[in-house]
This record gives C-alpha cells, structure tokens and sequence, in this order.
C-alpha cells in the first residue's frame, strides 16, 4: 500500500464546458480517507507543468476514487483531456481532513461552488440529521445533484444570480436557516472561495458555532517540507497540505 | 558521503517528511532547510509560483529554529546512515557563528547560506559585498573546528568563480552552487504580483544551463569540490554537472516533481556510468571534454 502510484482513468466525463468529473482505480492503494483530504494529481508527461496539482477527495470507494476538476489552465486542462485507459500518477491521500461528528452533533455541510468536492463525502454519515447548504454563481454550476439528491436529506441551494434556491450566497443562507430553525450542537463543516471564510467566521461566532473550513493553496511538496503552502493562523503560519487543508474557523 | 547525492536545502524539510518516499540511507547527504538561531516565520503568502519549467519561490526562510532543530529534528535525522548536512543563515555574522558554534562536531557539515534571495534585512547581500563574504567564511570557519564548511552560493554575483576563491581561501572545505535566481511574475488579470514578496527565487529545469556554466567557470580556478545544484531532475542532469566540474550533485525543486527524485537521480547516475564503462564518480568529474583551441 503506497501513497505514491500509477491510477487508471475509469472514466472522465465532462459535466460542462468547464468542469470533469475524473475517476480513477487505486487498485487497493487506499483503504481508507477523511473527507476534507486530497490527493495530488500529476497534470503532464514533461515538465510543463512542472508541479503536480492538489485536488480534493470528491469520492471514494473500494476500488476508486473521483475527482471534480475545473478547467483553469494546463495542467486541469491536461487532466480533463485524459481518456479511459490512461495512466495518471497520483499522491495521497495527503493532510488532514474533517474531524469525526459527535453522536449528539448536527452536521450544517457548507459547499460553495467548487467546495463541493471537499466535503461531499461528508455526506450520508449523519442523515438524517445533516444538512446540506450548496451554492454557486448560476444553477448550471451547481453539480452533482442527482448524486446528491440520492444522499443529501435535507438540502439547501442557493445561487447569486436566483436561477435555483435562495438568491444569495451560502453564508446567507445558512444565517437564515439558523435564526429560524433550532438544531442539535450543530457543527460547521464548509469549503468554498476564499471570500466565504469571513461572513461565515463572523455568523458563526455570533451564533456560538464551531466551524471547520478546507482550504486551497498552491503546493510544491504537498506534504509539509517545502513551506510554500502556508497560510497565517492564530497559532503561526500553518502548512495547508499537512496542518491542513481543514482548519477550524476560529484559528484562521 | 557513501554516494555524491544530496538533498537541497530547503526542498527536502528536515528529512522526516520524505522518508516515506525515500529510504534516507541510501542517500549521500541530506541536507536540511536552513536553519537560523531563533525560529522565523518567514513571508507572507503566496509563496510559490509556477513559471515555465520551473517555479518561483519566497519562502522567506521560515524554520523552527536552532534549538528545536537539535532537540527534534537531528535525533530522527541520526537514525539514519547518511550524512547531515545543516544549512545555516543569520540577519548578522553574529547569528552565522553562534549557530556554527553549537552545530560544531554535532552535524557532518555545516553549509553556509549567504546568497538566498528571500531576505531582506540589513546588508546580508554577500553578492555585492566580497569583504563581508570574506569576513563572514573567515569567522565562522574560527568557530568550526571539527566540522566540514560549505558556501553556498548565488548566481546573482558578479563573479561566481571569484566568491569560490575567496571561500577556499578563508577555509572553506567546498561550495555548492548555484542557490535560486532571483525573478518574478505577475498576474496580469488582477494586475498584481504573483508573489507577497514580489521577487523570488527560480528553480528547476529552467535554471540548468547556467547552473552548469557557472560550475563549470568555477572548476579549474578552486581546489576544493564543487556541490552542483540547479535543475537536476534524472541522473543524466546529474552528470552534466560531474562532467562540468561538480563532485557532488543536490537535488532539489525535482522533489516536488516526483518525491523519489533523489534516488532515481542516484540510479541514473549508476546506469550512465555502467553503459560508459566507467567505474568511480571521480573520473566523471571535471570530465569534460574540448579543445581550448577551438574557443
């Protein structure tokens, strides 16, 4: 069992213009992964790109794991150009993800836009308590939904623009639900644009809720020894490959 | 060093986060990020940034600190049957020669950083200053007396070749070269520095060609060995570098590229010398061949 090998293209199916749904075997490589962990993703055959790039764990079974990529730049365009049969060399599954619910503890998911990936394997280990917030610009970019219809009990959408859901973000809806609805010890668990973070600190410790937030970053090493993946916490800069990419709300 | 390859610094942490990777006895050295008195946390984020063939970095030096490296990070590195090589760096001379005094006889080498490109404070711009280069190899070789001093070097200077002979004149046992090249990027969308730094330093492939010149202006003008660093990502990069002088190679950037790059260096640099025939590193070095006539 190694963290380090060659991963078969199962499938690659495009969602959208922009966005591939990427599965992978791991051949038994992985018995195990915390929702909230990555793997890193080798996106060519030269050295342009020279980096490998991070992707969370969207799912993962026995024998597979899957990917939500965007088409950004070269080496997610590389990713999305792969066909089944193609060999892939992945690392992982790398840092630390989202902390175990506690049997009283409501899960509140929070996925805006591509934050999906992070924390859509949360999904279905508390139903029926756990909720579902899921956001993003347009209905169109709003993906997975039938997978997620299948596991998600109570699920909340919202787009900026009003096409589906709440016109609003996340955060806003999460607010709404929260000053209306009473749960048990609910538990924050989001990822989303880097924009999220702060309206949702500051909701949240207005409400007195803790809250757990995966993080992006660009990556050299992804596993702790290169320093470049650091963000500033209350406890010093900490490494988002390896401190991360879950941190607690309060610490950032 | 039971073999000529070595981590770079800075690349490798301080060994434990690779050794699920690499089997850290077979390497010649590792050598560790560098390490300053006191801990320091180094630059604001972004930190890196993929260029072509290689990628920008401003890390800013962060590192535990001298006493944690001691307490923590050199017992796991001891365990292990390779040589330790400790970076080292300071805001003042002061700092360089206190942490060589307590690093003295504990590590197998001391490697002196005085060319990074991430630090700003005070005159530490040893490129432009060979007096300060001169008093600072000279001091801190007083405070080594049992261990192996090595300069590491910038491409930045003026004139690697003659930072080497100053080095090997006030004691130096070896260079290595070349550190990062100082660069930059910007995005053009936001209008902003792709670093919080705005310069750093560029590494990998990109950087090869002039890693291996500057080794090989350097070679012939010193007698002490030559640490080649710069690009290396297989054994054959390895050998450009022994053929251009170099006696010793450090891999670096090539790490975050594939993890095991260490030790696939190190087989390739086997494989090349088994297919010529040639059966010690050292016939490699310097190995060169050309006609000074020809130039």
């Amino acid at each position: 069992m190694s963290r380090l090998f060659q991963a078969e293209v199962i499938e690659n199916r495009a969602l959208s213009e922009t966005h591939n749904l990427l599965r992978l075997r791991s051949s038994g490589n992985i018995k195990t992964h915390t929702p909230g962990q990555f793997f890193l993703l080798k996106t060519s055959e030269s050295y342009d790109p020279l980096l490998r790039r991070p992707f969370s764990i969207l799912n993962r079974s026995e024998d597979t794991i899957e990917f939500l990529i965007r088409k950004k730049g070269k080496g997610t365009a590389f990713l999305c150009r792969t066909t089944r049969g193609d060999h892939i060399e992945v690392m992982g599954p790398l840092g630390r993800g989202f902390r175990e619910s506690e049997a009283d503890e409501t899960p509140l998911i929070l996925a805006g836009g591509l934050g999906i990936a992070s924390v859509f394997s949360l999904l279905g280990r508390k139903a029926p308590e756990e909720h579902l917030f899921y956001g993003a610009s347009t209905a169109s970019e709003l993906y997975l939904l039938d997978d997620i219809g299948k596991t998600a009990n109570n699920l909340h959408l919202s787009t900026d623009d009003g096409t589906i859901g709440l016109k609003g973000t996340v955060v806003q809806d999460l607010n709404k639900f929260l000053n209306v609805s009473h749960v048990e010890r609910p538990v924050v668990y989001a990822c989303g644009p880097e924009g999220m973070t702060a309206p949702l600190k500051s909701v949240l410790s207005d409400k007195r809720i803790p809250g757990y937030f995966s993080l992006e970053e660009r990556m050299a090493c992804g596993i702790g020894a290169c320093m470049g993946c650091t963000r500033k916490t209350s406890g010093g800069m900490k490494r988002v490959c390896l401190d991360g990419p879950v941190f607690s709300l309060e610490e950032l | 060093m039971k073999n000529p390859v070595m981590t770079a610094s800075g690349t490798f942490g301080y060994g434990a986060e690779y050794s699920e990777f690499v089997d850290l006895n077979r390497l010649g050295a590792v050598v560790v990020k560098g390490i300053s008195l006191t801990p320091r946390e180094g630059n604001p984020p972004p930190r890196i940034h993929e260029t072509p063939c290689g990628m920008l970095n401003s890390i800013g030096l962060q590192n535990v600190g001298l006493q944690n490296f001691l307490n923590e990070k050199l017992p796991f590195l001891r365990k292990y049957d390779t040589r330790v090589v400790v970076n080292i760096l300071g805001s003042s001379p002061g700092e360089y020669e206190a942490c060589a005094s307590e690093l003295d006889g504990m590590v197998d080498a001391i490697e002196l950083n005085v060319s990074c490109p991430n630090v700003k404070e005070g005159d530490m711009l040893f490129s432009s200053d060979r007096n300060a280069l001169m008093r600072l190899v000279s001091d801190v070789r007083k405070r080594l007396s049992k261990t192996t001093m090595i300069v590491k070097l910038t491409p930045s200077s003026p004139d690697i070749a003659l930072d080497a002979k100053i080095c090997e004149e006030e004691g130096a046992d070896a260079v290595s070269m070349i550190n990062t090249i100082p660069a930059m990027a910007i995005d053009i969308e936001t209008g902003r520095p792709r670093l919080a730094n705005v310069i750093g330093g560029l590494s990998g492939p990109a950087v090869k060609p002039i890693g291996v010149r500057m080794v090989w202006e350097t070679y012939g003008k010193i007698s002490i060995p030559i640490i080649g660093m710069g690009g290396i990502m297989t054994g054959e990069d390895a050998v450009e570098y022994l053929l251009a002088g170099a006696s010793a190679v450090a891999v670096g950037t090539a790490n975050f590229v594939d993890p095991r790059s260490t030790l696939n260096v190190l087989e390739g640099i086997l494989d090349y010398m088994k297919r010529k025939g040639i059966d010690s590193i050292n016939r490699l070095t310097g190995g060169m061949v050309w006609d000074h006539k020809d130039l």
